[in-house]
């Protein structure tokens, strides 16, 4: 979770702390519940019951899902960042993940009922959900799944420069990725014979990640809209280019805000191919502005109404369908 | 009609954990009870169970069990299972190895899987017992597919993938007999080409000790004295638990798989003694009924029958009806068959009893022997003129009967036979 997050949600006051003692019982039985799980997801569950810091629920959370992850798949989770999908990445089925709540309920001594749950298809979707429970802030939005025809829709951006595939959007950033397909039109002079993706076309699809932040993530005020027509690219500081990228790499694009306010938003970027570093912006800026009109508080709420009627992803993990 | 043979048998028992060492056992009449430690207490009268050896499945969370080492059992699979259902999964392995079948072979639209089990009262327990502590949204997930009756056909319907007919039987300790039953019935109807038969008990505290409270179990504190069937002196049954397998196939899927065959299954027969919700009717009626029904199925004379795996679980009352029912199905003393209950070297299997005594009866065909009902030292005199066996008899039987009898009075006879 980046601190821009909880800024924008107004949550950055320093949590509470107040030690609180905590039972020997309850401790065997923490330690019970949590018998599967690596010493130090115990370590960081008796950290949070004695200080009630919200700091360790990461480290409770992701050693709970940890502990049902088949273990040839956990090595996954140890470099995880938080775009890891928990079916697809993690072969988590909606038993398996009902297994994952309890314990976490049993663990953090909370409520989680269903219809919080249906969202959650990210280890970043499960982290950032348990930290607004225990602060006690309002959830947030889903991560939002958009492929080609969806992105093309949204962005005033279009093909043939268009450097975005499919991109995943939450309220803590967005990620995306981008195959080097060979038939950009710029490859033919760059380079001669030898084709190499231009550090600047990187920096661009980056910048278009961000902009598609601005349109469907975290609106930078509440109850605005970003007009698609008033965003522009402004600056970038420390960028650095790692790898030569060039036709069939698959480059994964991360943007993170690090602060938005009218009229100006700086991300922080990366591009990887695998698990190699290609790009890295340090901060990338737009400048943008908000649509005329007023948005209703029913339009508001419209990017995530798929999930307030129900209609849920068919491959949401918290579907459980009893057929009893 | 199309005749249906056994082709594969697995067995996990008290006495045995694969078809080889039960049939040593059945041979040599080695028991499989033990003074049960759980029952060493002095608030528990009962003290004798015949526990699965191998296997450790004491704790209600299922990634604590163990099991031997040639079973790997994932997760995501054991997770929503029972105690017996482990043992089921692994007389699975064992059946479709012995049958040679291939996946796909288990798993296509005429291959289905009838199972009997009475649930699991221990994990029904523990989750109930965790709903009323900790709260309802507490229930494990996969609770109620572990503990209710039927577990057994949820488990292994969905981990074989079986795609054909499939179905839970509830006849107390005639289920896993009428599932053989029902699964021939099926078979002879051209709906299914092979049928799994499974019957299983997790044979622990909590689904042996409440029938102390009908008095039905025995209080000998002697394992070789506990269980013995038509002994004058019996006094109740021993649980035991475990799993029993039987790879069901008709004559066209042997010959096409080139299958080899343990026996035929000829016919069979229920009735019921529309009595007692709890306890036989005192002449057998239903029982009589039931093997008269399985032998005329059959087109076989009562005269042809070599051997009786008897039902007999060392009630004093159940026994004696047994008895009385087979006198007047066997009329003529002359060609009386062999009877044994090898509930004297396993206890009783409950639900798991009629497809593990088939499994018996199955290999008592095929490797030419005859077991003996062991642990009589007085033969109750409501015997005489029945050929109860003693001792083991190296002579290959056959025509077979097996009985099963369970509670609110059903009765099931199953007719085996010597491939031709």
């Amino acid at each position: 979770m980046s601190e821009a997050v909880h800024n924008t949600q107004g949550s950055n006051k320093p949590f509470p702390f107040v030690m609180k003692p905590v039972a020997p019982e309850e401790e065997s039985a923490l330690r019970e519940s949590l018998k599967r799980c690596s010493p130090s997801t115990f370590e960081a569950a008796i950290q949070f019951r004695k200080t009630g810091n919200p700091e360790h629920l990461p480290a409770v959370v992701i050693g709970v899902i940890e502990r049902f992850v088949e273990p040839d798949l956990r090595v996954k989770l140890k470099d995880a960042d938080d775009d890891l999908r928990l079916i697809e990445d993690l072969g988590i089925d909606s038993l398996t993940m009902m297994e994952i709540v309890i314990l976490v309920e049993d663990v953090l001594q909370m409520s989680i009922n269903n219809d919080e749950l249906r969202n959650l298809r990210t280890v970043g979707d499960v982290k950032m959900f348990i930290d607004c429970k225990v602060r006690g802030l309002p959830l947030p939005k889903p991560t939002k799944f958009l492929p080609i025809e969806q992105i093309a829709a949204t962005m005033p951006i279009q093909p043939p420069f268009l450097f975005l595939n499919e991109a995943s959007v939450s309220s803590s950033g967005a990620n995306a990725k981008y195959k080097i397909s060979g038939q950009e039109f710029f490859l033919q002079g760059h380079f001669k014979d030898n084709p190499v993706m231009p550090a600047s076309i990187m920096l661009e699809a980056l910048g278009q990640l961000a902009v598609l932040y601005l349109l469907e993530g975290l609106t930078p005020e509440p109850g605005k809209v970003v007009n698609p027509q008033m965003i522009f690219f402004t600056g970038c500081e420390g960028v650095r280019a790692h790898r030569v990228c060039k036709p069939g790499d698959i480059l994964t694009l991360s943007i993170k805000p690090r602060r938005m306010k009218m009229p100006l938003a700086t991300f922080e970027g990366s591009i990887r191919v695998g698990q190699e570093k290609a790009v890295i912006a340090e901060e990338i800026t737009l400048t943008f502005g908000f649509s005329e009109v007023a948005v209703q508080p029913v339009a508001a709420a419209a990017p995530g109404q798929e999930n307030v009627n129900g209609a849920a992803p068919a491959s949401s993990p918290l579907r459980v369908a009893a057929s009893a | 009609m199309p005749r249906v043979f056994v082709t594969g048998i697995g067995l996990i028992t008290s006495i045995g954990n694969d078809a080889a060492a039960v049939t040593e056992s059945l041979r040599e009449l080695r028991h499989g009870f033990e003074l049960y430690p759980p029952f060493q207490r002095d608030d528990i009268p009962v003290k004798v169970a015949a526990p699965v050896k191998g296997f450790q499945t004491d704790s209600t969370d299922p990634e604590d069990w163990t099991f031997p080492a040639r079973y790997r059992i994932r997760r995501e699979v054991i997770r929503g299972m029972a105690p017996h259902g482990v043992y089921a999964w692994c007389a699975m392995q064992q059946a479709i190895e012995d049958a040679k079948l291939e996946e796909a072979d288990c798993s296509n639209a005429d291959t289905g899987l009838y199972a009997a089990s009475g649930g699991s009262p221990y994990l029904m327990g523990h989750m109930l017992q965790r709903m009323h502590t900790q709260g309802v949204m507490r229930c494990s997930p996969l609770g109620i597919v572990a503990s209710i009756s039927g577990t057994l056909n949820f488990n292994l319907v969905a981990h074989f993938r079986i795609k054909g007919a499939s179905c839970g039987f509830s006849s107390a300790c005639a289920s896993s007999s009428h599932a053989l039953g029902y699964a021939y019935d099926d078979l002879v109807l051209g709906r299914q080409k092979r049928m799994f038969v499974v019957g299983a008990e997790d044979g622990n505290v909590d689904s042996i000790l409440p029938f102390a409270g009908m008095r039905a179990l025995s209080l000998q504190a002697d394992p070789q004295q506990a269980s013995r069937p038509f002994d004058a002196a019996r006094d109740g049954f021993v649980g035991t638990g475990g799993a029993a397998v039987l790879v069901l196939e008709t004559e066209d899927e042997v010959a096409r798989r080139g299958a080899k065959v343990y026996c035929e299954v000829a016919g069979w027969g229920q009735a019921s003694d529309g009595h007692n919700v709890a306890i036989s009717h005192p002449d057998g009626e239903g029982l009589r009924q039931a093997m008269a029904h399985a032998l005329r199925a059959g087109g076989t004379p009562a005269e042809a029958v070599d051997y009786v795996n008897a039902h007999a679980t060392s009630t004093p009352i159940g026994d004696t009806s047994e008895v009385r029912a087979l006198k007047a199905v066997f009329q003529t003393p002359d060609t009386r068959p062999a009877i044994s209950s090898t509930k004297a070297l396993t206890g009783h299997g409950l639900s798991l009893a009629g497809a593990m005594e088939s499994a018996f009866c199955a290999l008592a065909i095929r490797d030419g022997f005859m077991p003996g009902s062991a642990h009589i030292s007085r033969l109750d005199p409501e015997c005489e003129g029945l050929n109860i066996l003693r001792s083991t008899l190296a002579a290959a039987p056959n025509v077979v009967l097996n009985n099963s009898s369970g509670f609110g009075g059903a009765n099931v006879s199953l007719l085996f036979k010597r491939a031709t």
